[in-house]
């Protein structure tokens, strides 16, 4: 029962955090592991989407989103955060980026500020998972699939039910129309030679219109 | 793509709209976010009605806040604990102190002459929280150093007085039991030393001098700020082992102060829910105080 550091406040962060770290196996120990950590987050600033092995993703995830969110919380004019910023971002043109790129970006985002992917490992190839980190807002082509087309869909499927009614009434609507429309050419003339074949005409149609609505 | 545009407008409108004056930076000057922000305080002001926790509470009351630990989070027992502590807070006071205040603590003990004791000390360190929450005093008394363990939420508690409020330059004063005795020799029949009323805790930087070695830890190690004297003690061995162990990363591991941290948003819920109890706790101390300062003195002759 430790008591909590209240030295630093931390904004919560919008991702699974894991309950410990990953050593990420390292002969310099945990500082050689904060200098990968250091290049993973470099990149992911400067590319907005990497594609590199899922535990390493994982733990360089947490401290991007906590350099956002320290610099969407104090600003470029915060000594800490900017000494934060020259660690954690080897090259330094990325520290601009950061705040101001970055930082109004996410500034009313009420979601996390990276996304992780699982990736496709290539066979036979290293044993370890792959993933894909990115950043949110990056200009590529998305990567989920775009599933709003599929017509299993309970809304796909009421817009179809919706498309089909509105056709059907339509057609009714024709047909009627049409029906109307022979009932006045039959009413008007009182030729007797052509009122065999007129009546048959109007027999079918007056058909089409009873069926039309019933397809 | 359609973020993106959102912020671009936006950020074409915001130019167009102001004249912002520094180029270099993403935040408004000084200036301009303070005219900025009593604007909307004025906007959200009348519909969005919050309880104010102040800022300070993190300090004053560490032990609300639960261990970061993940495996040992629970959050029934957590709100358990809470509402037990702040019962005892009725019972009785536990008054704001720090590493470094001074104070005297009266606890029944069955073995004493009147069944209490009352034992004067240093706040050498504090730990634990919730109902665990507990605090080392330190004296020295006839020449032999005495620590006594307290809980804080201890039944057996009967007073705590804090005789100086104080904080020192370090986080925990464990080599206090390797200084000389004046340093944490204090007088049992101390008397209280009120600060004013809204005054922030004064912090003593005095300097401790340290006994020659051998110590109970290696200080040299600690980058301890109250010490005055260890270079007279270490010798170059001693220097390169203790530069050796140094861990220069620490304070740029984000995640490691992640995990032993309560997030912001995790510390407002939890004080937003103890905060009304605390304050009223806070105000009712306040008024009876001033009611046992104002007693009428007797008649003299």
């Amino acid at each position: 029962m430790n008591q909590a550091d209240v030295s630093k406040l931390m904004s919560q962060l919008r991702i699974a955090v894991r309950p410990t770290k990953r050593n990420l196996k390292n002969p310099d120990g945990p500082e050689g592991r904060l200098l990968k950590l250091r290049k993973t987050v470099t990149a992911l600033v400067k590319h907005e989407r990497i594609e590199l092995y899922y535990n390493r993703a994982d733990e360089a995830r947490g401290y991007a989103e906590l350099l956002i969110s320290n610099a969407i919380r104090h600003g470029d004019r915060h000594k800490a955060t900017m000494e934060l910023a020259d660690y954690w971002l080897l090259e330094k043109q990325l520290v601009h980026k950061l705040f101001k790129v970055l930082v109004p970006r996410f500034e009313n985002s009420n979601v996390s500020y990276t996304r992780m992917f699982k990736a496709p490992r290539d066979y036979p190839g290293m044993y370890y998972r792959k993933s894909v980190l990115e950043l949110r807002g990056n200009p590529y082509p998305v990567l989920t699939p775009d599933n709003s087309q599929n017509r299993n869909l309970l809304h796909n499927v009421l817009l179809d039910e919706a498309r089909k009614e509105f056709r059907r009434e339509k057609l009714a609507n024709l047909a009627n129309k049409l029906a109307a429309e022979t009932e006045n050419a039959t009413a008007s003339t009182t030729a007797t030679p052509a009122q065999a074949p007129v009546t048959e005409t109007q027999t079918e149609q007056s058909k089409q219109a009873e069926e039309a609505p019933k397809a | 793509m359609n973020i993106n545009v959102r912020i671009l407008t936006k950020s074409v409108a915001q130019q167009y709209a102001f004249k912002r004056i520094v180029t270099f930076s993403t935040k408004p000057t000084q200036q301009a976010a303070a005219a900025a922000v009593p604007q909307q305080q004025e906007v959200t002001g009348p519909t969005v009605r919050k309880p104010i926790v102040p800022a300070h509470y993190r300090f004053v009351y560490p032990e609300f806040l639960p261990d970061p630990k993940v495996e040992w989070r629970n959050a029934v027992r957590e709100k358990l604990e809470r509402l037990d502590m702040l019962d005892r807070r009725r019972q009785i006071e536990l008054p704001e102190f720090y590493v470094g205040s001074i104070l005297a603590v009266t606890s029944s003990d069955p073995h004493a002459a009147g069944k209490t004791s009352r034992f004067v000390g240093i706040c050498i360190h504090r730990e634990r929280c919730g109902l665990r929450a507990r605090f080392i005093l330190r004296n020295v008394i006839d020449h032999q150093g005495i620590e006594v363990v307290y809980e804080l939420y201890d039944p057996t508690i009967q007073k705590v007085e804090v005789l100086r409020l104080e904080k020192r330059l370090d986080d925990s004063l464990f080599y206090l039991r390797d200084a000389l005795p004046e340093f944490s020799t204090f007088d049992e029949n101390m008397e209280a030393e009120p600060l004013e009323e809204g005054a922030p805790v004064p912090i003593n930087d005095i300097k401790v001098v340290l006994r020659p070695r051998p110590w109970l830890e290696r200080w040299e190690r600690q980058n301890l700020l109250g010490v005055a004297n260890i270079e007279q003690y270490i010798k170059d061995k001693h220097r390169k082992s203790a530069e050796k162990v140094q861990k220069p990363w620490e304070k740029y591991d984000l995640m490691k102060q992640y995990r032993a941290t309560i997030p912001e948003e995790e510390q407002k819920e939890i004080f937003a829910e103890v905060h009304t109890e605390l304050h009223t706790l806070e105000l009712q101390r306040k008024r009876n105080k001033r009611k046992r300062t104002f007693v009428k003195p007797k008649h003299l002759a």
